[in-house]
């Protein structure tokens, strides 16, 4: 008998004026031991599912199926204790942001320690003893200290590790992983991805994986589920998925993972590059209390960073979250006033030119964010917003402003009846086409897009990426891509910038990086990226994060002769190919 | 955490000594003065030698010094009002009716509230979250002296069950206490509300329950302790707030609280006992901010235990 057998599944959710279904006749079944993966983009109903399956929707929601089973129980007859048994016990649930699923006020000791009691007679001490164990099990090396540790004084990744030991506490028969990598950076992402699939195999679990990431996907699971809009489009083996898919919504999901390369076309007769950051670096004091005595100090957010942006090109800054490649992107526009260091737009360096001197160089220079949603102002109709800086600028009658926002509603691909709307009644995709809609309208030559694509789902991503292609080919734009997601890079960007705490590793044209990265940390983050193809599901060797740091080493030594030195220094290895390494004779 | 405790006491003491200033200051800025030609008729020579008797001929910093010097020692001059007993005398006397009745309006309010905001965040959009609704939005708007008014109305006037006003006898004070009780009654039930309903919807509750906890023990250890936190900064300010009496309460009971020299001692320009009442008040507030910095910070490990790895 399967372990979980859904059949019929309908979920909808009561509303002011009626109910709206999440969820529609869903049926699928996981044996035993066996690794399912739930893919879909964000509401398609795939966290709802397993939410069902736990009942642990909110009261709104109103649950019904022809069959819903865990482990021989009818989930929707289940009483008080049957619930507390199949929750922790038959199955247990790993979420997608471990900063925020950890109770702040109690230790991990105690949280892990707790869902043991909770299951089985035994007494705190064994409790913790076991908890303990458990984290050792999960490769955190100082278990018994962090047994008394706080969640805020864990990192993320650490956290999730933590999360994967309490879930195992009870020895569940299957894992429950909702986007478990979701919010961790991607080196992090694939040690977390390897440890889950580590602890499967050691505990014998069945696995129900439910992600967006077709990535995570074909590294972790044997057999698919792709909903869409709260039902199924269509199941079966992996490798099936990812090489026959009959459904469009799975052809389109693949397409985006296999996007096409195609340099864009540079202006080898321009002379100065569109942006040039020279040495640009920037600190903070930090102040930090050690008893009475306060500790003055300074951290390095960038370090004298050198980055080229020729005209009509797309370079990437890439690197995980705490790089500073967000910052150095800020402070190319001025929003975030350097420390050191030069901004050359068209060779004019800008760098210390006062509020009015720069408001010409503003028209030039605009920005798009990660997160359209706080990017733009919910009281302001979509024409009002991507009108403004016309406005601000003083460019054209009230008329004319009105005008060529409507045409560039238009130009990224939104309808003129939205003119009137407001933000939140868009999508997250729509309102990205609105910000680059702001962004564009005064024609700058260089946009600076931070994450513009992180908060979206595949296949939206995937159109957001051609926009912009389309627009920077059409408009002779320069863009400043600042990106933590490599397969984003590939497919949009000529050259790559990686970023590590504060300092530039690694610089070279996009093709030759993925091909020939040199720096070990550019490395990690390719090794880290999931494979597309579940056939080349790697064999890797089950390293914990301790043991990966002491084998990587930090620094490349390359062999010029000229001017050895003890310190790394960006070393040229091959044109435009840059690499941070220790130069010896 | 020590040396967080030490900072706070030192930042208070400093609050207290700034606010002491600006009282001091404020007093001998309102024209006028307790010997000034209408109220006190004697000749010039007398006038000076009295006020070289206080020390008020001298500069302003050494009186304020001199002032603050007899404070330290409990030292706060005789009241105009009754020069038979001393400041501190007559604010021991008259306190005593302020706190047992606004205190005990607090302690009983403040309970109430606070389990009449849980239960009306645990049954949301029920009958029970309309009430408790409903129980807050009058306690904050109508003012005390309506409701005195009313209290005394329905359960002296029209139903004969309890004496209208007066002290010392208990039974008296049970309506100043109902009065007290509806404010804190009030902010506890919407503030614990929010609290509570904040917590529930955090990520970890959901966490908690997919681990299998019984629900009593996620609302009761979790959500509880989580929700605590904001609403042990209220507390003791607010108990500070109602047990230094309140004019109308006392005026509409007629009970011989610190609330009605608050009034007469500015009236009567009885410059010792306002100054002691208005520093007393501020040095209340001071240790009741001290006291739930201390509790906020026992409370929460982000504060105890201090920052990331």
């Amino acid at each position: 008998m399967p372990l979980v057998e859904i059949e019929g599944l309908r979920v909808s959710f009561r509303q002011y004026g009626g109910t709206v279904d999440a969820v529609r006749h869903v049926s699928f079944s996981v044996n035993e031991g066996e690794s399912v993966g739930i893919v879909g983009e964000s509401g398609s109903g795939k966290s709802v599912s397993c939410a069902a399956l736990l009942r642990l929707l909110p009261a709104t929601a109103e649950v019904a199926a022809t069959k819903l089973r865990l482990d021989g129980v009818d989930v929707l007859k289940a009483n008080k204790e049957d619930l507390a048994r199949l929750r922790g016990r038959s199955a247990a649930m790993i979420f997608q942001d471990p900063m925020t699923a950890f109770d702040p006020v109690f230790t991990i000791g105690h949280q892990i320690a707790e869902t043991i009691e909770a299951h089985r007679k035994i007494g705190k001490r064994e409790a913790l003893a076991e908890a303990e164990q458990l984290l050792l099990r999960v490769e955190i090396k100082n278990a018994a200290d962090v047994l008394g540790y706080y969640p805020h004084q864990l990192s993320g990744g650490m956290l999730q590790r933590a999360m994967i030991a309490m879930a195992l506490s009870c020895r569940p028969k299957i894992l429950i992983a909702d986007e478990p990598t979701t919010a961790l950076d991607v080196t992090i992402q694939a040690q977390i991805l390897q440890l889950i699939k580590k602890v499967q195999a050691e505990f014998g679990m069945a696995l129900i994986m439910i992600t967006h990431d077709l990535g995570v996907i074909a590294e972790t699971v044997d057999r698919v589920v792709v909903m869409y809009g709260g039902e199924i489009m269509e199941e079966g083996p992996v490798t099936d998925i990812f090489e026959a898919p009959k459904h469009t919504y799975t052809k389109a999901l693949l397409a985006s993972l296999h996007s096409r390369f195609e340099p864009s076309k540079g202006d080898p007769d321009a002379v100065a590059p569109a942006l040039e950051l020279r040495g640009l670096a920037k600190s903070y004091h930090t102040r930090r209390r050690s008893g009475f005595r306060v500790i003055q100090g300074e951290f390095q957010a960038v370090q004298a960073v050198d980055v080229v942006l020729p005209r009509n090109r797309i370079v990437a800054i890439v690197g995980e979250s705490g790089s500073g490649k967000t910052t150095t992107g800020l402070m190319a526009m001025r929003l975030t006033e350097p420390s050191k260091g030069q901004i050359l737009v068209d060779g004019t360096d800008i760098s210390a030119l006062d509020a009015a001197a720069l408001i010409p160089f503003r028209k030039r220079m605009q920005i798009v964010f990660q997160d359209s949603y706080s990017a733009l102002d919910p009281m302001m109709t979509l024409t009002q917003i991507i009108a403004e800086p016309l406005h601000i600028h003083g460019m054209g009658t009230q008329r004319e402003q009105r005008e060529k926002a409507l045409k560039w509603l238009e130009r990224v691909g939104l309808n003129r009846s939205f003119a009137g709307r407001y933000p939140h009644e868009l999508s997250g995709g729509q309102r990205q086409r609105v910000a680059i809609a702001r962004a564009l309208i005064l024609e700058p030559t260089v946009l600076v897009a931070d994450e513009p694509t992180s908060a979206l789902d595949v296949t939206v991503k995937a159109q957001i990426i051609n926009l912009l292609k389309d627009l920077q080919a059409e408009l002779g734009l320069s863009i400043l891509f600042i990106s933590h997601d490599l397969s984003t890079v590939k497919s949009l960007t000529d050259s790559v910038v990686v970023m590590y705490r504060g300092r530039v590793v690694e610089e070279a044209p996009t093709e030759r990086l993925f091909a020939d990265p040199r720096h070990p940390y550019t490395r990690a983050l390719l090794d880290a990226i999931p494979a597309t193809n579940p056939r080349e599901k790697r064999l890797r060797t089950f390293l914990s994060s301790e043991e990966i740091g002491a084998r990587t080493p930090r620094y490349t030594v390359i062999q010029t002769g000229s001017a050895p030195s003890a310190h790394p220094q960006l070393v040229t290895v091959a044109p435009g190919h840059r690499v941070e390494a220790i130069v010896t004779t | 955490m020590l040396a967080h405790i030490l900072r706070r006491i030192l930042s208070v003491a400093f609050t207290f000594i700034v606010v002491s200033i600006i009282i001091f200051l404020m007093m001998h800025s309102v024209p006028g003065g307790p010997f000034d030609a209408n109220d006190m008729p004697v000749s010039e020579a007398v006038r000076a030698r009295m006020m070289a008797q206080w020390g008020l001929d001298q500069p302003l910093h050494v009186q304020y010094l001199n002032y603050m010097w007899g404070v330290l020692h409990l030292d706060f001059g005789v009241p105009f009002q009754s020069p038979g007993e001393t400041v501190v005398q007559l604010i021991s006397r008259a306190w005593v009716p302020s706190l047992i009745l606004g205190g005990s309006g607090v302690l009983i309010g403040a309970p109430l509230g606070i389990l009449l905001g849980m239960a009306a965040a645990l049954n949301r959009n029920s009958w029970i979250d309309y009430v408790a609704s409903t129980v807050a939005t009058l306690g904050l708007t109508i003012p005390v002296f309506v409701t005195s008014m009313l209290l005394i109305l329905i359960f002296a006037v029209w139903l004969n069950w309890l004496p209208a006003s007066g002290w010392p006898q208990p039974n008296r004070w049970i309506l100043p206490i109902a009065c007290y009780a509806a404010i804190p009654l009030a902010t506890y039930a919407r503030y614990t509300r929010s609290a509570v309903l904040d917590t529930l919807n955090r990520p970890f509750v959901t966490v908690l329950r997919a681990k299998g906890l019984s629900e009593r023990r996620i609302i009761f250890q979790h959500v509880m302790r989580n929700s605590a936190i904001p609403l042990v900064t209220v507390f003791l300010p607010m108990f500070i707030g109602t047990a230094t009496g309140s004019i109308f309460v006392e005026a509409m009971f007629r009970v011989p609280g610190l609330g009605a020299y608050f009034v007469s001692s500015i009236e009567v320009r009885d410059y010792t006992l306002q100054m002691a009442l208005m520093l007393l008040i501020t040095f209340m507030y001071c240790l009741a901010y001290l006291l739930s910095d201390i509790a906020y910070a026992l409370l929460n490990p982000r504060i105890r235990v201090g920052g990331a790895e």
